[in-house]
């Protein structure tokens, strides 16, 4: 899924701004503000079954309460951050997509956050929603839903099987939804042909509704379908007038507990109680506090005032963006119970041009010239917080995820000689390195003049260019633009390496930044995918290791964390690994 | 003419009380009043004081730096900054320390000395040539205005008024992004191109009031005796322009500059602060752009620049306001 939609400045996530992706599990890393000062090098092991976990026994509402919650009030919620579209079948950003399913919308699954989940160390479980159960033949080419009775839109109508229906079909609409994830048009039966029900009309066999049983047939085999299912677009909304694209985005009708107030697109969104939201449906979400008030388009150093301010409304305030140094320091020092971290299953990798620097030694060479620590702090980042440090593609959290350091460097370490040694042995002293940067983001260009200065240290000829923000993506995206290495952030849609290695490091793959090109990895990849579902995390892992070690595509510069805060009177506050966003269905107000 | 009648007052037999001050009034133009006037104005030497301060500091910025053993963006993250990225040496967490007298910067641990001697030289250098350019085409334009009758003078006081109506942070904004476009693959060129942008925006969209000054004064001028005089005995025009009418407007030369240099200071400085003025060098705006979010818990960092810009912008208002009454002959004191 994309990272969140950025406002009008520009920060370091902005080179994650377009990242297309998605949840993945992850292990909570042990970053609870106090020891971060010691733990600039996390370890990681081997990624669990946090997020990947799937629980079908939790089908039977109400969801278990949280401990110490308290019912009403309400909760004011600020992001730096602008909203993109809320239909919920384009919404495609983080932000919106933990407001939508959390809070608003119902799909066919859930991801909720457990605290026992992860050997006790917390983490999400994906969980029935509005489909009670569900169950695929073996070749995961066909798979059935079965619907829950009882749950009601906000009008008081009570949802069908074939709402869902005719959701996942509005699901497949590419031209009315440009943003929203494509998943359904490249799996489902037929998938590249039907293009909704608003061009080719109704008639679309890939998804049949028999009595509550949902039926979806694929054009391959999907065996990762219930982590779409969790999508707001996989998830039922009304045919007709109703759910007129051009107004439904506006105001989509709630399944979930609370539904739209007064919502002004980008800047302010309010939310009230769902009268029609049943808990007994529902095993995830609750309904604690009576009101959202969201506002967007915050100024940062504002909101982080406010936050630390403590007085008043923000004692009930929350937000989803992660904290600047500065105001960090200033909460683990005065109120460090406030902050809450957590991981993103986002990767940063400084790639060079597979097509253009062909000498395996000089891209080693830039893994190791590459000044991981300097870069990350003068850009603004956490390390160890908001920066984590790793060598392998896979954040830490998918399934199979197989550590390994190609290099030697444990993914933060810099040595200009060992660089320069490479380079001499290439014959390349003095090569040429072209990347572009954000022109007018501040921390990015620290952290440019740092990753400057030490390529020239270790030999390279550093020749960054400066591209306007809103050029940025295109510019990087672009095959034939004047430059040999882009620095990109990607984020998983759901934890499996499935989601990593097609579109990464594929030829031709739709997020490939590498260029990166070659046959034998290719066939691997087809390979995989091919094999049973439960010997797949394992092949990704090695196929991980596998292409590092042989290719070595470039240095992997970081994972993404999230340190943010809330008000001394909220509570059930964490940030779910899924999305990097606040467990915004466990949120009360204590007194 | 003035020797021989000076001559005999001077005679201490003829009138030995009259004061000398009588006779330097006799011999001084009116520039010369207004030095001597400043001279003895405590708050025009005071400011002028610190203008010089300012200036010398600017430009021996590389000197005071290598004396003080600091450099500019020398900073190690790494090495000068802790888990929190603030800097191990110097304010806020440590006393102070010659190795960094201001402290260094969060985040890049970059020198802030060096940043603020070298921000000043931006700052100056930006608003000294803006000064000089506006100056020189307003004054040109003016004159040629106030002086040519008809068409020409319509024309130009046409584009003065095209000029005034064009918004000044349009301009701003419309011209980065297109630097950006033209000079975007060598950061050499584009800081280069930056700055010369900068005092062409600035220059661009600040020499109107001066024309118009001029040519009003110029309308009225045009008809004394003098110029009269001078063109009935054939003397060319470009002689009348500058030998007979820019002496006379001298003064209002001199206080429209002396108010525009700070003018372009804070332009400058808010330019940079909103992250359409220069990026490739050290500017007080953006250092104190930057620090911004850390008054709470580096208030030096956020001062420093500060103080810097508001010392500079007073001192050099308050000298303005000394000239404009130093030259102008009604107030007396």
């Amino acid at each position: 899924m994309r990272w969140k939609k950025l406002g009008i400045a520009a920060t370091t996530a902005a080179m994650l701004s377009i990242t297309a992706c998605g949840g993945g599990g992850e292990e909570n890393t042990g970053t609870d503000g106090n020891d971060t000062a010691d733990n600039a090098s996390p370890t990681f092991e081997e990624g669990g079954d946090a997020g990947g976990a799937i629980d079908m026994t939790r089908s039977k509402g109400p969801a278990p309460e949280v401990e110490g919650a308290q019912q009403g009030g309400t909760v004011t919620f600020l992001a730096t951050s602008g909203l993109t579209t809320m239909d919920p079948t384009e919404a495609y950003y983080t932000n919106t997509l933990a407001i939508l399913s959390q809070l608003v919308t119902r799909s066919l699954t859930q991801y909720v956050y457990d605290p026992e989940a992860n050997n006790g160390e917390g983490g999400s479980v994906l969980i029935p929603d509005i489909a009670e159960k569900w169950e695929s033949n073996p070749e995961y080419t066909k798979w059935t839903f079965t619907i829950r009775d009882g749950v009601r839109y906000e009008t008081g109508d009570e949802v069908t099987c074939d709402d869902v229906a005719y959701g996942i079909k509005r699901s497949m609409d590419r031209d009315t939804f440009p943003g929203g994830a494509a998943y359904s048009n490249e799996y489902f039966k037929g998938g590249d042909k039907y293009s909704g029900p608003y061009t080719d009309g109704q008639e679309y066999d890939g998804v049949k509704c028999n009595g509550n049983e949902l039926t979806i047939l694929m054009e391959r085999p999907f065996p990762d379908m219930p982590y779409w299912a969790a999508f707001p677009a996989i998830g039922p909304i009304p045919e007709g007038d109703a759910s007129n694209p051009a107004t439904y985005k506006n105001h989509p009708l709630a399944t979930g507990p609370y539904m739209f107030g007064k919502y002004e697109p980008g800047i302010s969104l309010q939310l009230v109680r769902n009268p029609e939201w049943d808990p007994a449906t529902d095993p995830g979400r609750h309904q604690y506090v009576d009101e959202w008030d969201m506002k967007f388009t915050e100024d940062q150093s504002k909101l982080e005032q406010t936050l630390l301010s403590d007085s008043g409304e923000a004692q009930t305030t929350v937000t989803d963006e992660s904290l600047s140094p500065s105001a960090f320091r200033t909460a683990t020092q005065d109120s460090p119970e406030r902050i809450d971290t957590g991981t993103t299953p986002c990767t940063y990798m400084f790639a060079p041009d597979y097509r253009k620097i062909t000498d395996i030694n000089i891209r080693k060479a830039i893994g190791w010239a590459y000044p991981y620590e300097d870069a990350a702090k003068a850009s603004g980042s956490i390390v160890g917080v908001t920066r984590q440090f790793g060598t392998t593609l896979l954040p830490p959290g998918i399934p199979g995820r197989l550590q390994y350091d190609v290099l030697g460097n444990e993914g933060s370490q810099t040595d200009p000689e060992k660089a320069k040694a490479l380079l001499e042995e290439a014959g390349a002293v003095g090569y040429e390195i072209k990347w572009p940067y954000i022109k007018g983001d501040e921390l990015q260009e620290a952290g440019k003049d740092e990753i400057v200065s030490a390529l020239e240290e270790a030999g390279f000829k550093a020749s960054p260019v400066a591209v306007g923000v809103n050029q940025y993506s295109d510019f990087r995206a672009d095959p034939n633009s004047p430059i040999n290495v882009r620095a990109f952030g990607w984020c998983s849609d759901w934890p499996s390496g499935g989601s990593w290695f097609p579109p990464l490091l594929k030829s031709g793959g739709s997020n490939n930044y590498a260029f990166f090109e070659e046959k034998d990895v290719d066939n691997r990849i087809n390979k995989i995918l091919e094999m049973p579902v439960k010997d797949q995390p394992a092949a990704w892992g090695e196929l991980d290791k596998y292409i590092f070690e042989t290719y070595y595509p470039g240095p992997v510069y970081g994972y993404l964390g999230v340190a943010t805060m809330h008000g001394s009177k909220i509570g059930g506050m964490k940030v779910s690994e899924v999305f990097g966003e606040p467990t915004l269905a466990d949120i009360y107000i204590t007194e | 003419m003035a020797m021989p009648l000076q001559e005999m007052v001077t005679s201490p037999d003829t009138d030995p009380i009259e004061t000398p001050d009588a006779k330097q009034v006799a011999g001084r133009s009116p520039t010369q009043i207004a030095l001597e006037r400043l001279r003895h104005d405590k708050v025009a030497v005071v400011s002028a004081a610190i203008v010089v301060l300012f200036v010398a500091l600017a430009i021996l910025a590389p000197v005071i730096t290598s004396l003080v053993g600091v450099e500019l963006n020398a900073g190690d993250p790494s090495e000068d900054t802790d888990a929190f990225n603030f800097p191990v040496i110097g304010p806020p967490d440590n006393g102070f320390t010659w190795e960094a007298p201001l402290g260094l910067e969060p985040g890049t641990g970059d020198d802030l000395l060096a940043e603020w001697l070298y921000g000043a030289r931006t700052s100056l250098e930006v608003a000294s040539i803006s000064t000089l350019l506006s100056t020189i085409i307003g004054v040109a334009l003016g004159l040629v205005a106030g002086f040519s009758r008809g068409w020409l003078d319509r024309v130009i006081s046409f584009v003065i008024d095209v000029f005034l109506s064009f918004p000044f942070l349009l301009g701003a904004l419309a011209m980065a992004p297109i630097l950006l476009n033209r000079f975007g693959g060598d950061p050499e060129a584009l800081d280069k191109a930056q700055f010369f942008g900068i005092i062409f925006i600035l220059t661009f969209f600040s020499w109107m009031g001066l024309a118009r000054l001029i040519r009003g004064e110029v309308l009225s001028l045009r008809e004394r005796e003098f110029v009269q005089a001078a063109r009935v005995i054939g003397v060319p025009t470009r002689t009348v322009l500058f030998k007979e009418l820019l002496p006379n407007l001298i003064a209002p030369i001199v206080v429209s500059i002396s108010l525009s240099v700070p003018a372009f200071v804070t332009a400058e400085a808010g330019l940079a602060y909103l992250g359409i003025g220069l990026t490739g060098r050290p500017s007080w705006g953006q250092t104190i752009n930057q620090a911004s979010g850390y008054f709470d818990e580096y208030a030096l960092y956020l001062w420093a620049p500060v103080i810097g810009i508001m010392l500079l912008v007073i001192a050099l208002n308050l000298l303005g306001d000394s000239v404009r009454d130093a030259f102008d002959p009604k107030t007396r004191r």
